[in-house]
C-alpha cells in the first residue's frame, strides 16, 4: 500500500443489527428453501443430504452379494425367487452437507457507504439461514488479501443468531487478493463442501484466481457478485484525483458526461467478464445488486438460477 | 492611449491596479485548480476506462485557460468602466464649462419668485440638462469666496445636486475672484467657457481672463429696494444707561419711496418715523439720549403702504450694546474726597469705603482701589489701582523719589487713558516706577515711569507713582474720567467696543483668552466651530443677524459666552437692478445657449453590462462543468 493509501483510512461499513438482515415474513419463506448442490460430499453427521456412504437411508443404491454377517432384513427376497441369489439391497448413508460462505470484507465492499457489505451480509445470513434449517454444516469465513475471521462450523436453525452476531461485528479494511486468501482457506479446510464466494470481486491480481483455487480444491463454488451501480461515480465532474480506496493509487482524472457513461459500461463489461469465465467452467454466477431486494434475490433469482429449491 | 481618453480613472492610475488584480485573479485560480481527492473502490477500472488518454489533454488545457481568459476579460472590463475610455477626438469635441452661480446678497431678491437664487437654479438645471455627451461642467458658488460644489463631471444628476447646494450669502460676490478660479480650473482643457448665472449686479474686475469663452443667465425683473446701509449705536461714556444711534437708510429706486422707519430697543419698538425718501436719495438719522435698551438694537424700514420691497434682507440692521451690570468696587483709604466724588458719577458703580486695617472684608469686589495703602492682596477683592503705594506692598518697586513733573508721554489707545489729556498735569511730587518684564508702561515723565499697568498672580493692577492730591490732576475733568476709565479697562468695558460686525469681512471677536476653540451660533442656528486666536474667534462674517459665542479655557476652569451683532457690510448690494448686459472687459456677455435634454451613451455601462453577461457565461460553463 503505498503512503496515500496508508494516509486515507479504509472505509468501514456501518454496524448492521440483527433485525436489518431480514424480517420475520422472510424468514418464514426461507424455511421452504434448501441450498442445492450438485455434488455430492461426504458429510460427517446423519442429516437429510445423500452422501457417498451407503447405510441406513432410504434411497436405494445398489445390490451386492449377499455375505455372512449381513443383516438380513436387507436381502432382497424377491431377487432371490426369481434369480436363486442372495443379494442384499444397499441404501445411500444421508449425511449433513459442508456449506461455506467466504464473505469478502475488504475495503472496496465498505465503499459507498457499506451497501454492498450490507447486502453481502444480508445475503450470507439469508443463506446460512436456509443450510442451518437443513442441518447443514455451516462455515463462514471472512476474507481479504488473507482469511481475516471465521465463525465456527454450526449446524442446526437455533444458532442463526451466532450468524448474525457473527455478521454485526464485522468491519471492512485490507485489499483484495482472492487467490492468496481462499488458498490458505483450501489448506485449513479439508472437507470439501460448497463454497459461496459473496464479493465485488475487485481483485487487483485477478478474479480468476480465486474461483479456481476453489475448483481445483474440489469444493463445489458459487460465485454472488455484489455490485453498486454507483461505483461508476455518477454526477461527478471535473478536475479529481481518484485514488483506489484500498491501494492508495491515485489518478489525476478530468472527468466528464462522456468518460461517466464509458465508466459504466466498463464496469458491465467486467461483470460480464466474471459470469462468461464462470459459465464456462460450470461455476454458478449470480450478480446481486445492491438495490436489489434481499427477497427477490433470494426467493426468485437464486431458485430460478439453481441455487435454491 | 490607443486613440482613447480615460474620462473617469486614467490609464496610468488603473494600469499597476489591474495588473495587481489580474496576478491575484491568477493565483487564485491555480488554487481554485487543485483537484479534489476522491476515492473509487477499484481503480483497476478506471484504467480500463482511461486507456491512453491522459488528464491533461490540449482540449483540457485549452478549456481550463478559456476559464482563466474569461476571468481576466471580465476583470480587464470592470478596469475600463472604471477608467470610462471614450475617443480622442470625441473628448476633444467636447466644452469644458465652470458655472459661476451669483450666490451675493443681491440673488435673495424676491422679485423673481421665489426668489432671484432659485430662479437662477432653475435656469442653471435646464442649463446642465442640455449639455453634449461630451461636455463636462463645475459648478462653483460665487460668493466672496469662490467655493467649488463638485468635481468637472458630465453627469447631470450630479451638477443638478451641486446646484441644490448653492446658498444666497449676506456678502457681495467676487467675481475677479471667480474667473481667476475658473482660469486656473479650465487651464489646459479644450474649449474653455465661463457660465455666469447672476442678476448682473457685480463689481466687475478690470482684467479679465482672455482664453476663456463667457456666457450668461441673466435672473432678475425689478429693482424696488430700500435699505439701511449704516448702523451703529455706542453708550455714553458717562452716562452708561443712555444710548446714541446712528443710522442711514437709501432708496436705490429711480423714483420717490414712501417710507416708515423703525427703532426697535431689546424687542420694543422705541421709535416709529415716516419719510419720503427721494430717488436714489441716502439720508442718515442720528438717536440721541436712548434710554431704557439694555442690550439688542435693530432698526427695520419698510415701504409706508406696508408691502416688502424686492429686497428683505437688507431692511433690517441690528446692534448689541456691552453689557451693563452693577460693578462691586472698594475703596482702601483713609478719606480721599476726590475719589468718592469719581466714583459717585457712574451710578453703575457699587462702592464700598473701608479703612486698611479693615482689608480684606469678607465681601468679594470686582476692582479694589488702594489710596495710599498697599496691603496685602485678597484674591476675593478683584483688580486694583494703587495710587501713591508705599514701599512695601506696591506691586511694582518705587525706584526713586521725584518733583515737579508731569507726564511727557501716555499711551493714548489704551482704554484706561483714552480721550484723555494729560500733557499740562503738574504733579509736586511722587516715585518713579520701576515696572518687572512684562509689564506695561502707561504714562511717563521725561524722569522715568510713573503709570504702570500688569499682573500678579492672574490678578491685573495698575499703579499711579504719585498721590493725585499732590498735583492739579484732581481738579481736572481728567481725573474722574481716568477713575472710571480704569474700572472700565478692568471689567473689559471697551470704550472701543463694538455695536456690530460688517459681513464680508473677517471677524475677530474676543473672547476667553485661553481657548483654542470656540462655539458660534450664526442666525441661522448653525452651530460652528471656530479657532481662537490670542483671545479672538476669528470667522469670515457670511450673515447679518445677531451671532452667540461661547469658548472656554482648556482646563474648563473658565467660561465665557457673549452675544454681538453683525450687519450687511456693502451697501453696494442694495442695488438689486438687473444687469441685462453685462460687459467683461471689452466683450459683451453672451446669452447661453439651452441644449435639448439628450440620452447620454456611457461607454462604463455597456462595460459593465459585458462582465455581468460574461460572469452569467462563466457561472453556466462552470457549472455544466465545461469549463473546468
Amino acid at each position: 500500500m503505498s503512503f496515500l493509501g496508508r494516509i486515507r483510512s479504509a472505509p468501514k461499513a456501518p454496524e448492521v443489527k440483527r433485525a436489518e438482515l431480514f424480517d420475520d415474513e422472510f424468514q418464514r419463506k426461507l424455511e421452504m428453501l434448501s441450498l442445492l448442490s450438485r455434488r455430492i460430499f461426504s458429510g460427517q453427521s446423519r442429516a437429510e443430504r445423500r452422501s457417498k456412504k451407503q447405510g441406513s437411508g432410504v434411497e436405494f443404491a445398489d445390490y451386492r452379494d449377499y455375505v455372512p454377517g449381513d443383516d438380513f432384513r436387507y436381502v432382497d427376497w424377491q431377487v432371490y425367487q426369481r434369480f436363486a441369489r442372495l443379494l442384499v439391497r444397499l441404501y445411500e448413508e444421508e449425511e449433513d452437507l459442508g456449506i461455506y460462505f467466504l464473505l469478502d470484507t475488504s475495503s472496496s465492499m465498505g465503499f459507498g457507504g457499506g451497501h454492498k457489505f450490507d447486502q453481502a451480509r444480508r445475503l450470507c445470513a439469508a443463506l446460512a439461514y436456509v443450510g442451518l434449517k437443513n442441518l447443514d454444516r455451516i462455515t463462514i469465513v471472512t476474507l481479504s488479501d488473507r482469511l481475516e475471521e471465521r465463525m465456527p462450523t454450526t449446524r442446526g436453525k437455533g444458532r442463526i443468531f451466532k450468524v448474525f452476531q457473527f455478521l454485526s461485528g464485522l468491519e471492512t479494511g485490507g485489499q483484495t487478493n482472492l487467490g492468496d486468501a481462499l488458498r490458505t482457506f483450501t489448506l485449513q479446510h479439508k472437507r470439501r463442501g460448497l463454497a459461496v464466494l459473496i464479493s465485488d470481486l475487485y481483485d487487483l491480481e485477478g478474479f480468476e484466481h480465486g474461483i479456481n483455487v476453489l475448483r481445483y480444491n474440489k469444493f463445489e463454488p458459487y460465485v454472488l457478485n455484489v455490485f453498486d451501480r454507483k461505483d461508476a461515480l455518477a454526477g461527478l465532474k471535473g478536475d479529481l484525483s481518484l485514488y483506489d480506496c484500498e491501494t492508495g493509487e491515485a489518478r489525476d482524472v478530468t472527468v466528464t458526461d462522456a468518460l461517466l457513461s464509458r465508466m459504466e459500461r466498463v464496469l458491465q463489461e467486467y461483470r460480464k467478464e466474471i459470469e462468461t469465465f464462470c459459465t464456462a467452467r460450470k461455476v454458478p454466477y449470480f450478480a446481486a445488486d445492491v438495490d436489489a431486494k434481499i427477497e427477490d434475490l433470494v426467493l426468485d433469482m437464486f431458485r430460478r438460477g439453481g441455487f435454491l429449491h | 492611449m490607443f486613440g482613447l481618453h480615460f474620462a473617469g480613472a486614467s490609464w496610468a492610475t488603473l494600469l499597476p491596479w489591474f495588473a495587481a488584480a489580474a496576478v491575484a485573479t491568477t493565483l487564485l485560480y491555480f488554487l481554485k485548480l487543485r483537484r479534489r481527492a476522491v476515492p473509487v473502490p477499484f481503480a483497476k477500472l478506471w484504467e480500463r476506462v482511461l486507456g491512453d488518454r491522459e488528464s491533461n489533454q490540449l482540449f483540457s488545457q485549452l478549456k481550463r485557460w478559456l476559464s482563466l481568459l474569461l476571468q481576466l476579460i471580465m476583470l480587464g472590463l470592470l478596469f475600463l468602466a472604471l477608467g470610462d475610455p471614450r475617443p480622442v477626438a470625441q473628448t476633444a469635441r467636447g466644452r469644458h464649462i465652470v458655472v459661476l452661480m451669483d450666490a451675493s446678497l443681491s440673488m435673495q431678491a424676491v422679485d423673481e419668485k421665489p426668489s432671484r437664487l432659485e430662479r437662477a437654479k432653475a435656469e442653471a438645471k435646464r442649463f446642465v440638462r442640455g449639455l453634449g455627451n461630451d461636455d463636462r461642467a463645475m459648478i462653483v458658488q460665487m460668493d466672496m469666496h469662490p467655493l467649488p460644489l463638485g468635481p468637472l463631471t458630465q453627469e447631470p444628476s450630479e451638477l443638478s445636486a451641486a446646484i441644490d447646494q448653492v446658498r444666497a450669502q449676506d456678502t457681495p460676490a467676487d467675481l475677479g475672484r471667480a474667473l481667476a478660479f475658473a482660469e486656473d480650473s479650465l487651464r489646459g482643457l479644450p474649449n474653455p467657457e465661463v457660465l455666469l448665472v447672476s442678476d448682473g449686479a457685480l463689481d466687475v474686475p478690470e482684467s479679465v481672463p482672455a482664453k476663456l469663452k463667457f456666457t450668461r443667465i441673466a435672473v432678475g425683473k425689478s429693482a424696488s429696494n430700500v435699505a439701511v446701509i449704516e448702523f451703529s449705536a455706542r453708550r455714553y461714556p458717562l452716562d452708561k444707561s443712555r444710548v446714541e444711534v446712528l443710522l442711514e437708510i437709501e432708496n436705490t429706486n429711480d423714483r420717490p419711496a414712501p417710507i416708515e422707519l423703525t427703532l426697535y430697543g431689546d424687542g420694543a419698538v422705541i421709535d416709529v418715523t415716516h419719510l419720503n425718501l427721494a430717488a436714489n436719495e441716502k439720508l442718515s438719522r442720528v438717536y440721541s439720549g436712548i434710554a431704557g435698551v439694555n442690550r439688542k438694537l435693530e432698526a427695520q424700514v419698510r415701504l409706508a403702504n406696508g408691502k416688502s420691497d424686492d429686497l428683505p434682507r437688507d431692511d433690517r440692521a441690528y446692534a448689541l450694546m456691552p453689557e451693563r451690570r452693577r460693578a462691586r468696587v472698594l475703596l482702601v483709604s483713609s478719606g480721599n474726597t476726590y475719589l468718592e466724588a469719581a466714583l459717585l458719577l457712574d451710578e453703575y458703580l457699587d462702592t464700598t469705603y473701608v479703612d486698611a486695617k479693615a482689608y480684606p472684608p469678607k465681601e468679594a469686589f470686582d476692582v479694589t482701589i488702594f489710596d495710599g495703602v498697599a496691603p496685602t492682596r485678597a484674591p476675593h477683592t478683584g483688580a486694583a489701582l494703587y495710587l501713591n503705594p508705599p514701599k512695601d506692598g506696591s506691586p511694582v518697586k518705587l525706584e526713586a523719589p521725584l518733583t515737579d513733573f508731569g507726564f511727557d508721554r501716555w499711551e493714548r489707545k489704551h482704554p484706561a487713558l483714552k480721550f484723555l489729556a494729560l500733557g499740562d498735569v503738574q504733579v509736586a511730587r511722587g516715585q518713579r516706577l520701576r515696572p518687572e518684564a512684562g509689564d506695561q508702561i502707561l504714562g511717563a515723565s521725561d524722569l522715568g515711569p510713573i503709570l504702570v499697568a500688569g499682573s500678579r498672580s492672574g490678578a491685573p493692577f495698575m499703579v499711579l507713582g504719585f498721590d493725585p492730591r499732590d498735583s492739579d490732576f484732581v481738579l481736572r475733568p481728567a481725573f474722574p474720567l481716568f477713575v472710571l476709565g480704569v474700572i472700565d479697562s478692568f471689567l473689559a468695558d471697551d470704550i472701543s467696543y463694538l455695536s456690530s460686525y460688517q459681513t464680508g469681512e473677517n471677524w475677530r471677536v474676543p473672547t476667553q483668552s485661553s481657548a483654542t476653540t470656540a462655539e458660534l451660533f450664526t442666525p441661522k442656528n448653525e452651530r460652528l466651530v471656530v479657532p481662537v486666536q490670542a483671545g479672538r474667534a476669528a470667522y469670515f462674517g457670511n450673515w447679518a443677524g445677531f451671532y452667540r459665542l461661547s469658548a472656554q479655557s482648556p482646563d474648563q476652569s473658565e467660561k465665557s459666552a457673549h452675544e454681538f451683532a453683525a450687519n450687511l457690510g456693502n451697501s453696494l448690494e442694495s442695488h438689486i437692478r438687473p444687469q441685462p448686459e453685462l460687459k467683461l472687459g471689452a466683450r459683451t456677455l453672451q446669452s447661453a445657449s439651452f441644449g435639448a435634454p439628450s440620452i447620454r451613451r456611457r461607454s462604463w455601462a455597456y462595460f459593465l453590462i459585458a462582465v455581468v453577461a460574461l460572469s452569467i457565461f462563466e457561472w453556466f460553463t462552470y457549472h455544466r462543468r465545461v469549463t473546468v
